[in-house]
């Protein structure tokens, strides 16, 4: 009986506990319910206007939704720093690779949603324009060097593009060297400078397969990374090069995003091209065909640091994922950009693919104080000494603001080689023409088949279908 | 006889060794995972099922810097604070439910009682948006809201096996109790909850089970901030750029651990408590 | 007793009624309707009537996920319950360390779905390797992956059920069958599976309803690949809500029908569970 009556206290005192915690629980839910609409539609309730004046004075903490996985970790530093600064805390969220839009979906219905997100561009706006506030009165706009690349809509700015990436095939010089310098080599190339073109740019790595064992790699490409979420650097990097050229044939348009923006239907006719060097990616690869549906873009980068492989395609991001491998065995000076080849016409001008799909938006359904202090932030990011620092050195960014000088231009090799392309006489830059693409599904669509593709699973027709019917189904949604 | 007995004993052996098989094979994928636990992060996926040697050991490498990296002891923590908060409360106001509603006999209740039962089939991608949403609009995405839709998704399974356990118990008891000059609350607390002891272990094991290793409902509502086990695991995938097997192998390691140490120290109560659950629900 | 103990409804009822309602009641019926309409916010939805089941079932992924699901739940159901009852009857011989053995069996079901994902893909994957492929390599490698992964979690557990029906089966007829000199055989066929009826019954009920609800098993697994071939219901309707912007109310049809499958099933079940207690 004694402890019959000892249970039944402790019963008696959770029971206090979870009582008095549910009837709040109660009181809360009637009046949270009905204030929820009134705050989003109109903001004259007493009760939200004096709710919204307390905060006005306070914000205690704003909330990030990361993009880029592979430097959570820089954000987390910034958000410390900052709070210690300011006392502003910045709660920094990062979705896994390849769930942004699933994750922002789910977080911006959340009672406490972010106040900062991304969208890839004018695709992006389309999905998400009840979320995005006017940006047009920012300080943060008016940095911006080149102000057509902002996001707009009628006269407002929704979107402020935050950095400017180049990718393209990067390659290790001293690798390359050593093929040059192969006595018995099948081709007469002497030095990257020759190889501006997709044939002689087979022919090398061609050859350089066959004298794999004597260069001491394990193929030439890094492992063509076809895991779901690692797919990318396929269904959307490379995806953008035929149609690109396809798009800048259309003569109606002098962009090739707006062209695509503005296709419901697309021919693919560049699909070859992409064979061509998707191909060769597979042929050449350190990794077997069937193996790559499990390869990581971190694998294939580890690979690259590792001198296993002498070439990767990858955007200039990859530097802080190349240098943080153990026993990288690659010197910065050898590590070099060239542009993807892939036997059109006159690629011989063809520089990288520089551009961007990241775009700060403020969530416009956050209270007005949220609002400024999220803007307050990204402002301090990108103006302050400290936070320009960060940008700099730590996230690497070629951020497109002019509050940054010639010398806060970010050292490391691969954004070096990628201001030095853009730089170089006669050959021109291919514009980043994804964020025309339909929708993430469109590209997920892709990927799978290519997947399938290198698998053996679908012949090449049968992956130009899938890419023609996904364009225009995802098109009509 | 002699022969007879002789064959049966051999008989016995060879099940003995087909038992000690299949065991083996049971366990055999948990210690993998063991094993791979202590490679280098780029010699799991290729050769698994090789013991780590001088080149690919790495030490608790992988323990340490996983633990880092998905705040492992965190989610460690949320996962035990939802789950036995959700439990706890599960039990003390399901029990009250259902002994009211069963002693209590009027329409209203009965259709209560239906309507728990009936939860119990509804899928839960059935409610999984509409319910994310109401749970937003009223602010329960947090690790104390949550516990409040454990409750109220729990309660249908929950319900119906208290009151199957209620309907047994003679009212006598209860009326003496009354007649004793306790209330009705001091009753049910006194009096009921000692005999509802063994349903209400079986409730609390389904439940540890289910919430425990919960992935979908907690990653919608609060995923973003508070990780629990399951979530800081899938997380892993992509989360942080790519996939690390090294960080992936310990985490599934440490993550198993809690749930074999707890299976340890009570099967009994689990095993009974899952069989009688079966059979009841 | 009665009318005392009835105003005490708001202590005992309400707190669990409440919750009830928020997680359960208003999120069901605010689904059913929603099906009905095209949302994106709960808020804003706009009546269309049945277009969305329309969708549903012109959309190539839902049919494939069906089934998926459905090849999925017979394969699985049908080998669980195989092997379980076997391993019960092995179980119940008497042997030695009996329960040690019961232990290590029924220990993979604690497991969650997650965990047990990610371990078979390490698995799978490292046997594959040796033919270089992965898991993703074909619908089928994911389909026997995820029969295997089911098989391991579960099996366990429907064999203490199974072995509890068997235990229940009374000595004096067993007993009486030996002496009548029936075969071990003859045995099992006549006197034990009949006995142990209820027992199949829960447990195909268990199994079925468990395969056709995966969800953490199928996302750690394979995710779906390769191209949504191996995506059941479950992650199928996941992949429509949360997957892009705009169909969501397709997504609430598919999960209203998905509702009204496994209901469908259950009460299928149900049903012969009836007639099995009238035969008794």
């Amino acid at each position: 009986m004694k402890r019959i009556s000892k249970l039944l206290a402790i019963l008696l005192a959770l029971l206090m506990v979870m009582g008095s915690l549910a009837a709040c629980g109660k009181k809360d839910t009637p009046e949270e319910g009905s204030k929820e609409p009134t705050a989003t539609n109109a903001p004259t309730s007493k009760d939200t206007t004096t709710g919204d004046t307390a905060k006005e004075e306070k914000v205690d903490e704003i909330y990030y939704l990361n993009f880029k996985p592979e430097i959570a970790a820089v954000y987390d530093k910034i958000a410390a720093d900052y709070e210690a600064e300011t006392g502003v805390k910045v709660k920094v969220v990062t979705a896994a690779s390849g769930t942004y839009e699933q994750t922002l979906k789910s977080e911006i219905a959340k009672s406490d949603p972010p106040t900062i997100f991304q969208i890839n561009g004018p695709v992006g706006y389309e999905s998400w324009k009840n979320y995005c506030a006017d940006l047009s009165k920012t300080q943060l706009y008016s940095y911006l060097s080149d102000k057509s690349l902002a996001v707009a809509s009628g006269d407002g700015v929704y979107g402020i593009p935050y950095v400017v990436e180049g990718y393209g095939i990067i390659y290790n010089n001293a690798i390359m060297n050593q093929y040059f310098a192969l006595a018995d080599k099948a081709t007469s190339y002497k030095s990257m400078d020759e190889i501006n073109n997709f044939a002689a740019l087979k022919a090398v790595v061609e050859d350089m397969t066959a004298h794999k064992d004597a260069l001491g790699i394990k193929g030439v490409f890094a492992s063509t990374s076809l895991g779901a979420g690692d797919q990318w650097r396929w269904q959307t990097h490379l995806a953008n090069l035929p149609l690109y050229y396809e798009f800048k044939d259309n003569a109606a348009y002098d962009n090739t995003v707006l062209a695509g923006l503005a296709a419901n239907e697309i021919e693919f006719k560049y699909a070859e091209n992409y064979k061509n060097i998707f191909d060769l990616y597979i042929n050449n690869s350190a990794t077997a065909k069937g193996l790559l549906g499990s390869k990581t873009v971190n694998d294939s980068m580890a690979e690259f640091a590792l001198g296993q492989v002498a070439m990767v395609q990858n955007g200039n991001w990859a530097w802080s994922q190349i240098n943080e491998v153990a026993g990288n065995v690659v010197a910065a000076d050898d590590i070099k950009f060239m542009p993807i080849y892939t036997g059109v016409a006159g690629e011989e001008k063809q520089g990288l693919c520089v551009g961007t799909e990241n775009y700060f938006a403020i969530n416009s359904q956050a209270s007005e104080a949220k609002q400024k202090a999220s803007v307050a932030f990204l402002e301090w990011l990108f103006s302050s000494e400290k936070g320009k620092a960060y940008v700099t050195n730590d996230l690497g960014f070629i951020a497109p603001f002019t509050t940054f000088e010639e010398d806060e231009k970010p050292s490391d090799p691969l954004a070096r080689e990628v201001l030095a392309w853009m730089e170089k006489d006669g050959v021109a830059s291919v514009a980043w023409t994804f964020a025309a693409f339909p929708s993430e599904e469109f590209k997920n669509y892709f990927g799978d088949a290519l997947l399938e593709y290198a698998q053996g699973g679908k012949t090449w027709d049968e992956v130009v279908a899938v890419v023609k019917d996904s364009w225009k189904s995802e098109k009509a949604k | 006889m002699n022969k007879e007995r002789r064959k049966r004993k051999t008989s016995r052996i060879v099940i003995f060794v087909i038992l000690i098989v299949l065991a083996a094979l049971f366990i055999s994928p948990i210690l993998i995972v063991l094993i791979n636990s202590f490679k280098g992060k780029f010699f799991i996926s290729e050769t698994p099922f090789e013991l780590p040697n001088a080149e690919t050991f790495v030490e608790f490498e992988n323990y340490t810097g996983g633990i880092g990296k998905t705040g492992f002891l965190h989610a460690a923590g949320w996962s035990f604070f939802i789950t036995v908060c959700s439990v706890a409360v599960i039990i003390i106001f399901t029990s009250m439910t259902a002994w009211f509603i069963t002693r209590v006999k009027n329409r209203f209740n009965n259709m209560l009682y239906y309507l728990f039962a009936f939860s119990m089939i509804v899928p839960f991608q059935m409610v999984m948006f509409t319910m994310t949403k109401v749970a937003n609009m009223l602010h329960l995405d947090n690790p104390v809201g949550i516990i409040f839709i454990y409750l109220g998704f729990g309660a249908g399974l929950s319900v119906f096996m208290f009151s199957g356990f209620v309907k047994s118990i003679p009212m006598e008891l209860e009326e003496a109790a009354m007649i004793d000059g306790c209330n009705t609350l001091t009753t049910f607390f006194r009096v009921v909850m000692p005999v509802l002891k063994p349903i209400a272990v079986t409730v609390g094991i389904l439940n540890t089970m289910w919430i425990w290793n919960d992935y979908l409902l907690p990653y919608l509502l609060i995923g973003s901030e508070y990780r629990t086990i399951p979530i800081a695991i899938q997380y892993l995938k992509g989360g942080y750029g790519s996939i690390d097997m090294g960080a992936m192998m310990a985490m599934l390691v440490l993550a198993i651990i809690p749930i074999v140490v707890f299976y340890l120290a009570c099967q009994k109560y689990i095993i009974e408590g899952v069989v009688a659950g079966a059979i009841k629900g | 007793m009665k009318r005392h103990t009835k105003r005490y409804f708001p202590i005992f009822v309400l707190p669990t009624l409440v919750a009830f309602t928020i997680a359960f009641i208003i999120p069901f019926v605010l689904g059913i309707v929603l099906s009905f309409t095209e949302f994106t916010t709960v808020i804003d939805a706009k009546w269309v009537g049945i277009k969305n089941y329309r969708a549903a079932f012109g959309n190539k992924e839902f049919l494939n996920a069906l089934w998926f699901t459905v090849r999925f739940s017979i394969v699985s159901v049908a080998t669980i319950n195989v092997f379980a009852f076997l391993l019960a009857l092995l179980l119940t011989k008497k042997i030695k360390g009996t329960n040690l053995f019961r232990t290590v069996f029924f220990m993979p079901n604690l497991i969650g779905g997650i965990v047990l994902g990610y371990i078979w893909q390490l698995i799978i994957n490292g046997v594959l390797y040796h033919y270089e492929v992965t898991l993703t390599f074909s619908p089928t490698y994911g389909f026997w992956g995820l029969v295997i992964l089911m098989n391991w979690q579960m099996i366990g557990y429907m064999m203490v059920i199974y072995i509890a029906g068997i235990q229940n089966i009374p000595k004096d007829v067993m007993e009486a069958a030996m002496i009548d000199g029936a075969r071990p055989l003859q045995i099992l066929k006549s006197v034990t599976i009949p006995l142990v009826m209820p027992s199949f019954t829960i447990c195909l009920f268990l199994t079925m309803s468990n395969s056709f609800k995966l969800f953490d098993q199928n996302l750690a697994l394979t995710a779906g690949a390769p191209s949504k071939k191996t995506t059941m219901m479950a992650l199928d309707i996941y992949n429509t809500f949360y997957g892009s912007v705009g169909s969501e109310g397709i997504g609430q049809a598919k999960a209203v029908l998905f509702f009204i499958i496994v209901a469908l099933v259950a009460f299928i079940q149900l049903r012969i569970t009836r007639d099995k207690e009238v035969e008794n």
